[in-house]
């Protein structure tokens, strides 16, 4: 198993995950979305509001002066505060935002202000140029933390909106003493197979297993029987006897 | 030994109670299960509390689902602790009374400089106009030309639009989109180190240079001048401060001065969003009076030469003395 050292190594490049670190003095990880998402959700919230202005315009047709005039202000209103209404809601995301599971968040993690909202929101026209959102998408691809233009100057950062994994550990198998003293970082993977578990195929499972045998006593064999024992260290290492 | 499992067990209570205390306090409205009122001293305390349990499980490496609830408890605290309010009329009565005329004053020699660069051209391309009709094909097309001759013709309906524009009701929505659009678009061009404010200052100045000067040589000055000069007041300044506010964030880019550049452009997009602020408000005064009062034909030019006076000198007034004392 590797030393925590070259993990933290290779995940700091593979991982785009931003630390923010709270007056407490812990780092709360947040994820910034990618272009994907992003774009998206973009395409989701134009739709939704080309439908609201053609749905205003059938009605506001029969009006005359007011019902165009209305009609006109909506469509500024749309063009530019419709992110802004959504960004300061409780959900702090457009609908499109909030189907992909992402959310609008200042870069330290804090809820988004009200200034901030405004500057990622007028920017916008900014990442537009020179046409199809051209420098929001390079400046995206090209920065860790996904951020458009807008994004920059508000200091606010596009993240996906986290479920907790609640995923606990069955107590299927009988817990079982490791043969000698176990490493933290062994323990950690120990317990993260187990969780795991019920999500793999046997075969697998067994083959994941196999690698872990030296803590049962099993070293150089495999099988379900072996998994069992493997696995019951685990529930050792949890705390149950 | 503590385990995992005993950890867990011997400070569940508190991160469940914690749970529902965050519940209560991010929907304080809404009917929630606590019989008493939510304290944010204790939600405060065992907030710190499931900071350090956080620190510890991540330090002995305990299971992910317990990690992840730890942090998503923390999280919910972090934002419900340290968030920030901006909202409410007396943020609004702030903003008009004292934050924006003294922004304005604090940006003095931004907007300066975007009131030279849209002023410049529009005088040498008026003047230019003036002396030679024909060089107005230059800056606007021969379509338009004949639509704003026809505008301010001294017999049109409604002075300032075309014949079939609609009413003064759908102009005023026209005006809204069109000018706000405008201004936000001479602040975010900033962002190209000020590049892209400087040509909408520029090209507005001109553009509105040599229609004046067009309008002039074809003498309709008299409806021309009488129906600008009122929203005038309010939508060239309006312009000229969005554009000081675009050159504001440009010249952060350029020359961070002590800061990084990037501390150096939030800190100028923070201080400059007054301005965008106070000037939305501006250009929907200047759309309401541009719609209903400037293209009414009944209000004579006196009249209307009259209170053009008044607003030009309120709008003075005020970014010089209003909200002095706070300075």
């Amino acid at each position: 198993m590797s030393k925590p050292e070259h993990g933290r190594v290779r995940r700091d490049i593979l991982d785009t995950v931003v630390p923010s670190e709270t007056p407490e003095g812990i780092l709360l990880e947040l994820r910034p979305a990618g272009l994907t998402p992003r774009y998206y959700a973009f395409i989701v919230d134009w739709i939704i509001r080309l439908a609201v202005i053609d749905a205003v315009a059938t009605v506001t047709g029969f009006m005359g002066g007011i019902g165009v005039a209305f009609w006109i202000v909506l469509l500024f209103v749309l063009e530019w505060f419709y992110p802004v209404f959504f960004e300061l809601s409780a959900r702090a995301a457009t609908p499109g935002k909030r189907i992909f599971g992402l959310k609008v968040v200042m870069d330290n993690g804090l809820p988004i202000t009200a200034a901030a909202s405004m500057t990622r929101n007028l920017l916008r026209v900014a990442d537009f140029l020179p046409f199809g959102f051209g420098f929001g998408t390079l400046s995206m691809l090209f920065r860790h933390d996904n951020k458009r233009l807008g994004d920059i100057a508000a200091a606010t950062l596009v993240v996906h909106h986290r479920r907790a994994d609640r995923r606990n550990v069955s107590a299927e198998w009988p817990p079982l003493m490791p043969l000698r003293p176990l490493a933290p970082e062994d323990q950690a993977a120990l317990v993260a197979l187990a969780v795991r578990a019920p999500t793999l195929t046997p075969e697998r499972l067994d083959e994941l297993a196999a690698l872990a045998a030296v803590t049962s006593g099993d070293e150089g064999q495999s099988g379900p029987e072996v998994t069992a024992r493997v696995l019951g260290v685990a529930q050792w290492v949890l705390g149950r006897r | 030994m503590m385990t995992p499992l005993r950890f867990e067990q011997l400070y569940q209570p508190e991160w469940t109670e914690l749970d529902t205390l965050l519940d209560a306090l991010s929907q304080p409205r809404k009917a929630n299960t606590l019989t008493e009122a939510p304290s944010g001293a204790r939600a405060g305390a065992l907030y710190r509390r499931a900071c350090e349990h956080l620190a510890l499980a991540r330090a002995r490496s305990y299971p992910t689902y317990m990690i992840d609830r730890l942090d998503d408890l923390t999280s919910r605290g972090h934002q419900l602790i340290y968030q920030q309010r901006e909202f409410g009329v007396e943020r609004l009565r702030r903003l008009v009374s004292i934050d924006f005329p003294s922004a304005v004053r604090s940006h003095g020699s931004y907007v300066a400089a975007a009131a030279g660069l849209f002023l410049l051209p529009a005088i040498v391309i008026g003047l230019i106009v003036f002396r030679q009709p024909d060089m107005i094909l230059s800056v606007v097309a021969p379509d338009n030309v004949s639509d704003f001759e026809a505008m301010y013709s001294p017999s049109a309906e409604s002075i300032g639009r075309t014949r079939d524009a609609g009413t003064d009701w759908t102009m005023f929505g026209y005006y809204i989109r069109n000018n706000v659009s405008v201004a936000f678009q001479c602040f975010a061009g900033g962002l190209f180190a000020g590049l892209g404010t400087l040509f909408f200052l520029v090209y507005n100045g001109a553009f509105s240079g040599s229609l004046a000067g067009y309008l002039t040589a074809q003498g309709l000055s008299s409806t021309f001048y009488a129906f600008i000069a009122t929203h005038s007041a309010f939508e060239l300044t309006a312009i000229v401060i969005a554009g000081g506010a675009g050159l504001r964030i440009g010249h952060a880019l350029v020359s961070p001065g002590r800061l990084t550049r990037r501390q150096s452009l939030v800190k100028a997009s923070r201080e400059a969003m007054v301005l965008v602020y106070g000037v939305t408000c501006m250009l929907l005064i200047a759309a309401a009076l541009e719609a209903f009062w400037s293209s009414a034909s009944w209000i004579g030019p006196g009249a209307k030469y009259g209170v053009a006076a008044v607003c030009w000198i309120s709008v003075f007034g005020y970014f010089v003395l209003q909200g002095r004392h706070a300075d």
